[in-house]
């Protein structure tokens, strides 16, 4: 059942204001992947006006878009499209839905990987990721020849304040909003 | 002579540590001091913001506050720490309960959100001059017809005054021209070119970042350049698929830099698309001309 509901969580959340949208389609005629995405921009800010919470959160589409805010940019009422992806996005991990997402599955250990190091540790995230997906091969000839050209980062970095900013991290992320 | 503070990010430091040196190299020739972040963690980037906005601004504040205790301005060459340090500290300014939030984080760390950040374009029209730039200039790289790529989050930080147009900016532009390029007007200059999708889903960069250099070769070119270390990488990348597509290095700003102020980069065999033909077709310029 559509949840009227919905379009205040995303406001709230977001601080965008989503109910100004005349459904013009400038978003999506600028949007690079629109194509890849089970429910274009426009529609995804359709339905959350029209509270079709499940509908939206259950789709691809907010993890599909690549955040370059070309929509937010260029919608004429300033709604921040990009930022109600990303609300989307958070909302979709709190709730469960994006559990077997490959990208949120790689910026979970992005982030395992500034919680450990205090910076992003190439090799080490890429290895993690790959080994958790199976995928051992996959894109091994453009993988050597970044490591023959020096273009992969072989060591990781330990900051000095890695287990001060390390506890923040974890704490944040045990909040997760339920 | 300026010194500013220093943020190379994660990238520079590893899949791109020779823009990094690239970029001290020509910074120092202009005497501007960069002085680095002590102990800089990661901005986070995307993935901090998507996971929870607050754990994303309790990063960069961190690195905000060290910054700030310098009285510097901060550099900020990648794209990612760029934005995201500049929409956080903005957001520390002006918004109280995420001053405080930040605050009681990090404390006994202290963060205000009154720095000022800089990408690298800004830095050299701002703080070296195109005057000073074009003056400096001993070899000739007229052969070069490039096309500026500048990407989407260069200029496209919501809430943040861009200092350059959104749709069609052109500080790189009048760089490059002051440097003696060829600079080729074309449609792409903020296209996205896939960002952090490559281990995901290598074939959608591809796709993205194949147009971006479709398009280059298209409008005439024969050299991208860019700023963003994870642009650079993305576009140098689509030689593994598009064949058709060779011969088109994708350089950063401060290479061509170096191409024009020294005549050559120590660096270019980190080019997965061989900068080879460019570094060739450099000439050295009469004594006289400046």
């Amino acid at each position: 059942m559509p949840l009227p509901s919905f379009l205040d969580e995303i406001e709230t959340r977001s601080g965008v204001t989503v109910s100004v949208c005349y459904q013009c389609c400038r978003c999506t005629n600028g949007c690079p992947v629109a194509g890849e995405m089970e429910i274009v921009p426009h529609r995804v800010i359709g339905y959350i006006l029209s509270g079709e919470r499940e509908k939206v959160l259950a789709s691809t589409s907010p993890w599909k878009c690549l955040q370059c805010a070309t929509c937010s940019l260029r919608c004429p009422n300033g709604i921040d499209v990009a930022r109600v992806f990303e609300t989307l996005r958070q909302i979709s991990l709190a709730s469960g839905f994006a559990a077997k997402n490959d990208v949120a599955h790689f910026d979970d250990l992005i982030i395992d990987s500034v919680q450990r190091h205090g910076r992003f540790a190439e090799l080490e995230t890429i290895m993690r990721y790959r080994l958790s997906k199976g995928q051992f091969m996959k894109d091994a000839a453009m993988g050597l020849d970044m490591l023959r050209k020096g273009r992969i980062g072989l060591s990781s970095h330990n900051i000095r304040g890695r287990k001060e900013l390390g506890a923040i991290i974890r704490r944040m992320r045990g909040h997760r909003d339920r | 002579m300026i010194t500013l503070s220093y943020f190379p990010g994660c990238s520079l430091t590893s899949s791109s540590s020779f823009y990094d040196r690239s970029l001290r190299r020509v910074l120092a020739f202009y005497e501007v001091g960069l002085r680095e972040l002590e102990d800089w963690s990661c901005c986070g980037a995307a993935a901090a913001p998507a996971m929870r906005q607050e754990l994303s601004d309790v990063l960069n504040a961190r690195n905000i506050a060290i910054a700030e205790k310098s009285g510097l301005h901060l550099l900020a060459p990648c794209s990612a720490c760029y934005a995201r340090t500049r929409a956080s500290a903005l957001k520390i300014a002006g918004d109280r309960s995420t001053r405080d939030m930040v605050n009681e984080a990090l404390s006994p760390m202290s963060v205000k959100g009154s720095l000022e950040v800089r990408n690298i374009i800004e830095t050299f029209l701002q703080y070296v001059g195109v005057e000073k730039i074009a003056a400096s200039v001993a070899y000739g790289i007229g052969s070069m017809r490039v096309v500026p790529y500048y990407g989407c989050l260069l200029t496209r930080i919501m809430g943040a005054p861009s200092s350059d147009d959104v749709e069609d900016p052109s500080g790189m532009d009048v760089l490059l021209d002051a440097l003696g390029a060829v600079v080729v007007p074309w449609q792409f200059k903020t296209e996205c070119c896939g960002a952090g999708s490559t281990a995901t889903d290598r074939d959608r960069t591809t796709r993205l970042s194949g147009r971006i250099m479709a398009m280059a070769k298209k409008a005439g070119a024969n050299a991208v350049v860019t700023t963003c270390p994870l642009c650079q990488l993305n576009l140098d990348l689509t030689t593994h698929a598009r064949g058709d597509l060779a011969g088109i290095p994708v350089l950063f700003l401060t290479e061509v830099f170096e191409l024009a102020l020294f005549g050559s980069t120590p660096d270019s065999k980190h080019h997965l698309i061989s900068m080879a033909d460019i570094e060739g077709s450099v000439e050295i310029l009469g004594g006289d001309s400046a």
